[in-house]
């Protein structure tokens, strides 16, 4: 059985954790002038959404590569409408498969 | 002075050699990792590695076989995250692995939670998240929700791509005084203030203080669709809850 956990104490630990955090989302901030912030360190793509910078994953089951040049403002590749991205992919892949028959 | 062979984890060991450059660092990292037991290091290599799982069964053991919850937050959880925190700022991982070394530490924190319940703390307050209705982007509502839970707040995460009734069901399920309310388009932001159209509709705006964010969302926008509290960042999120929270304590108290 644990004992019980003393309220300043605890209070501590949370002002420590609060810091840590606080260091990091500043960090979030500036590291996502220059880099997607949805881009991991293996230059994966973690987005649930669609986006131009998508590309084909290195091995199936992985995540998508993102293709994203980091500097370059990588919000206007993000698609706002995820429905309407999905119907010209269709269009597209439908478009490609008549034209190789 | 402690030396990096007095840390008996490997992975732990590889870390501070790969990725700490800072001789001063690292002699305060050596410290604080030799003073921690072999399980408690074990939990720390977890949260480094955003293993929420290991995370979980370590902490539940170490928990039960007698370490004191402080400690685990100590030597295991936080003294992880120190190291996180390091290799975040030296861009050699980016957020998706921090939000997975934070939910790593949620898992541990999970067991403490508890005991802290037992002694009488409860968490600052309850809030429910959520990214709203026909939007996808997570990023800046999962660091609110790592910036809250880190602040001692129980946070109900509902995901992306919310529904006003989905905010509704979930403030009468959890009885949460704050909702905080997410979005990153301009297309979707309007669904904001549906939310809140939402709960006046259901006769519940009264009973919840709402706070919004997000990339286009403005301080005058928040305003105009009614909104009780805008932060422009997690830091002020964290803030902006805390203050809703003192609001409603203060009009329950009216007579």
């Amino acid at each position: 059985m644990n004992k019980k956990i003393d309220k300043a104490e605890y209070e501590k630990r949370i002002n420590r954790i609060t810091d840590l955090f606080k260091d990091m989302i500043v960090q979030a901030d500036r590291q996502s002038l220059a880099r997607c912030p949805y881009k991991n360190r293996l230059d994966q793509c973690t987005a649930k959404f669609c986006c131009q910078n998508k590309r084909k994953p290195r091995a199936e089951g992985e995540l998508s590569i993102c293709a994203c040049k980091d500097g370059l403002d990588y919000r206007t590749a993000w698609e706002s409408d995820p429905e309407a991205y999905a119907h010209v992919r269709q269009q597209l892949k439908e478009q490609r498969s008549s034209q190789a028959s | 002075m402690a030396k990096i062979t007095d840390i008996t984890n490997q992975f732990v060991r590889d870390q501070i050699e790969q990725f700490i450059d800072s001789e001063v660092e690292q002699q305060h990292i050596i410290q604080l990792y030799a003073q921690a037991t072999p399980d408690m290091q074990d939990i720390a290599a977890g949260i480094i590695d955003g293993q929420h799982k290991t995370v979980d069964c370590l902490t539940r053991a170490a928990l039960d076989g007698g370490t004191a919850a402080l400690d685990v937050m100590d030597n295991g959880l936080i003294a992880g995250m120190a190291i996180v925190g390091i290799k975040f700022r030296d861009n050699f991982i980016f957020v998706p692995e921090v939000l997975a070394c934070a939910r790593a530490m949620k898992a541990g924190m999970a067991h403490i939670e508890p005991i802290l319940s037992e002694s009488g703390i409860e968490p600052v307050g309850k809030v429910i998240m959520g990214t709203v209705r026909g939007d996808l982007h997570d990023i800046g509502k999962n660091l609110c929700i790592m910036m809250l839970r880190g602040s001692g707040f129980a946070v109900v995460d509902l995901g992306v791509d919310t529904s006003p009734n989905d905010f509704i069901a979930a403030v009468e399920e959890y009885q949460a005084p704050v909702v905080g309310m997410s979005a990153l388009l301009t297309t979707t932001m309007p669904n904001m203030g549906k939310t809140i159209e939402a709960f006046i509709d259901a006769d519940m705006r009264d009973d919840v203080h709402f706070m919004v964010g997000g990339a286009p969302v403005t301080r005058d926008f928040a305003d105009e669709m009614g909104a009780d509290g805008y932060g422009d960042s997690a830091i002020e999120c964290v803030e902006v809850a805390k203050q809703l929270i003192g609001v409603k304590t203060e009009r329950r108290t009216e007579p």
